[in-house]
């Protein structure tokens, strides 16, 4: 095992009663690495999570966080981690100085140490002018960075983000994530869960997406992305135009259109942006003008359906390598109109109960 | 409202970056720290402290009244009036409801998030238990010493046994409620939910209570509560607690009393431990 990597997991299995919540689950994390962990709920994120930060044992398959086993040893890996979970793990009836301070002096700092420790988060984490307060009145973005900053009290070598973005408004959100990658910056390694296909892309070094407790597919999020083939052009017909001459002309000229929801749109799949050029000279050869066009990448959301979708039906692909689904995702248009899933998700922030 | 986090400070060694590690606190300092978050806990509420610890000195009154119209005197020990022989027994029934209180604190604490964050900290879980028995037993402690001034205030109550008596009856009923905090501690580690815990402790409660030689001599019972009364540790306890304060010969009651409590509470604090330890989601 190489001497950076700080989470090491091999064959990870959980079962709660009849439910095989992880099955065979290898993860490696390095120093100063992000790793978004990807997928929906039940999927095993949080359970994988669970057992690296020593909350509970795997039924089998080992585990080391910074070089020690979470079973064998979770003191010595309880005083190298970070959690901030789903929920913000703190006391409300504390102010926001005082659950700083309680946690460094059970981590071992004295009275003087601890103060120190806490004003310094305070600041980091703009909670200076409510420090005081007691958390119960703090807002979800304010409890969310004072939950953060506990998880940091002891300067963790790895922190464990479960779900952080739930709940947080946009601001919140860009905040915490500049302060997730100033962290890795410095050297700590993340283990990030997250729905949010923007969050992972942003922030993750690396991501892997985990399905029915396997894991589908891991690798950058370019490697994901070429995995899920081209691009595509939406495109809107002009006032005058005829949608059915546009679409018989691109079909012609190989960019079969999808499946589409309001009249005046098409969707074409695309190489890359050069083809913008090409779809407008097509329709401009049989008289259609374009009132609005755009390229789009092959999204996260793509990814995360081409190998969830297939998910319960088909073997995984073999961790940790970069696999094909399966089998073909159906077209990405289909998906975007009839998938209550992708329709949720298509929201700016779903909420997660 | 939300404004974005100040990032600055973050990307500069001084708040992030690696600083020393601490050693990890010794149990001492734990329990210390621990300690003094739960008695916050058990004394936000400023009402609720002034009606838990006023509660005694009512049952010292209600059942004074209600048992003590009707006790025939001759069932009491000779020349014993019945508030000397209710008011010790008190000091160690007071105790019942103050642990269902403290395993419905415990299960508070634990639906909160701190308890969920002590999990993944380098510390002793089972130190968390010690410090709430601990924040209780304070405030049973309160308890104890009102119902003692109520009964001198309200009956002009004096123990027979002196102060020498009182204060061993009442530091022998001190170790007892312990014990009993200890039963409750372990069913909120086990039950986790509020709902549950107060219905079972109904059922743990009363027997323990009533079925016992506190309110009336064992030998007034019908044969098969008094069978019952014998054998349960409430009883040990109120017969020593009594003994001591009425004063003259003290027996074998004591010794028996602190056995019993002692062994309960160790069988108590491991059940609990083991139950405290399991993850939140098994």
């Amino acid at each position: 095992m190489a001497s950076d990597q700080v989470i090491h997991a091999t064959g990870l299995r959980k079962r709660f009663g009849t439910v095989q919540a992880l099955d065979g689950v290898d993860l490696t994390v390095a120093r100063g690495e992000i790793m978004g962990l990807l997928g929906h709920n039940g999927a095993g994120k949080t359970t994988l999570v669970n057992i690296l930060s020593t909350l509970t044992p795997p039924t089998s398959g080992t585990a080391s966080v910074t070089g020690f086993d979470v079973v064998g040893r979770p003191d010595e890996v309880r005083r190298r981690i970070g959690v901030t979970g789903q929920f913000a793990a703190l006391d409300e009836q504390l102010s926001g100085y005082d659950n700083l301070v309680l946690v460094a002096r059970l981590c071992g700092a004295s009275k003087a140490q601890a103060v120190g420790r806490a004003d310094e988060l305070l600041e980091a984490f703009g909670l200076r002018a409510a420090a005081g307060r007691r958390a119960v009145s703090y807002s979800g973005g304010m409890r969310r960075r004072l939950d953060l900053a506990l998880g940091l009290v002891g300067c963790p070598d790895v922190l464990f983000l479960d779900e952080p973005s739930v709940g947080l408004d946009l601001p919140s959100r860009l905040g915490l994530w500049e302060m997730v990658q100033g962290l890795a910056r410095e050297g700590t390694a993340v283990l990030l869960t997250t729905q949010y296909l923007e969050e992972a892309d942003r922030l993750a070094d690396r991501i892997t997406v985990l399905g029915e407790g396997r894991v589908l597919v891991s690798g950058t999020a370019v490697q994901l992305k070429a995995q899920t083939g081209s691009g595509s052009i939406s495109l809107r017909v002009g006032p005058q135009g005829d949608r059915a001459v546009a679409a018989e002309a691109l079909r012609r000229a190989g960019f079969p259109p999808g499946v589409e929801g309001e009249p005046s749109e098409l969707t074409v799949p695309a190489g890359d942006s050069a083809d913008l050029a090409v779809v407008i000279r097509v329709l401009d050869a049989v008289g259609q003008n374009v009132s609005e066009i755009r390229y789009a990448e092959p999204s996260l959301d793509d990814v995360y359906l081409a190998f969830t979708a297939t998910a319960p039906d088909t073997p995984a692909p073999a961790p940790g390598a970069i696999g094909r689904p399966a089998a073909p995702a159906p077209a990405r248009t289909a998906h975007r109109s009839t998938t209550p899933e992708a329709e949720r998700r298509s929201g700016d922030t779903p909420e997660t109960p | 409202m939300n404004v974005p986090v100040k990032m600055a400070p973050l990307a500069e060694p001084a708040a992030g970056a690696r600083v020393p590690r601490w050693r990890p606190a010794g149990r001492a300092a734990q329990l210390r720290v621990l300690t003094a978050r739960q008695i916050r806990l058990v004394y936000a509420d400023r009402r609720v402290v002034l009606f838990s610890v006023a509660q005694p000195v009512v049952m010292l009154l209600l059942i004074s009244q209600v048992f003590g119209s009707l006790a025939d005197r001759s069932i009491l020990p000779r020349g014993v009036s019945y508030i000397e022989f209710l008011l010790p027994a008190l000091l160690v029934t007071t105790g019942l409801g103050t642990s269902q209180s403290a395993g419905v604190g415990l299960v508070r604490d634990m639906e909160g998030g701190m308890v969920r964050r002590f999990r993944v900290l380098p510390l002793s879980l089972p130190l968390v238990l010690v410090a709430r028995s601990i924040a209780d037993l304070t405030r049973s402690g309160m308890q104890l010493l009102v119902l003692v001034i109520g009964g001198h205030l309200l009956f002009g109550y004096r123990a027979g046994g002196g102060v020498g008596g009182l204060v061993a009856a009442l530091s022998l009923s001190t170790v007892v409620i312990w014990s009993l905090i200890w039963i409750f501690i372990a069913l909120a580690a086990w039950l986790r939910k509020v709902e549950v815990l107060s219905s079972i402790g109904f059922f743990v409660n009363f027997p323990l209570m009533f079925a016992s030689s506190a309110f009336v001599p064992v030998d007034v019972l019908p044969g098969w509560l008094a069978a019952v009364a014998t054998v349960n540790p409430v009883s040990y306890a109120v017969e020593a607690s009594r003994s001591l304060a009425l004063g003259g010969q003290v027996g074998s009651e004591v010794p028996a009393a602190l056995c019993a409590a002692l062994g309960l509470m160790a069988v108590m604090m491991v059940l609990a431990a083991r139950g405290f330890r399991r993850p939140p989601d098994e």
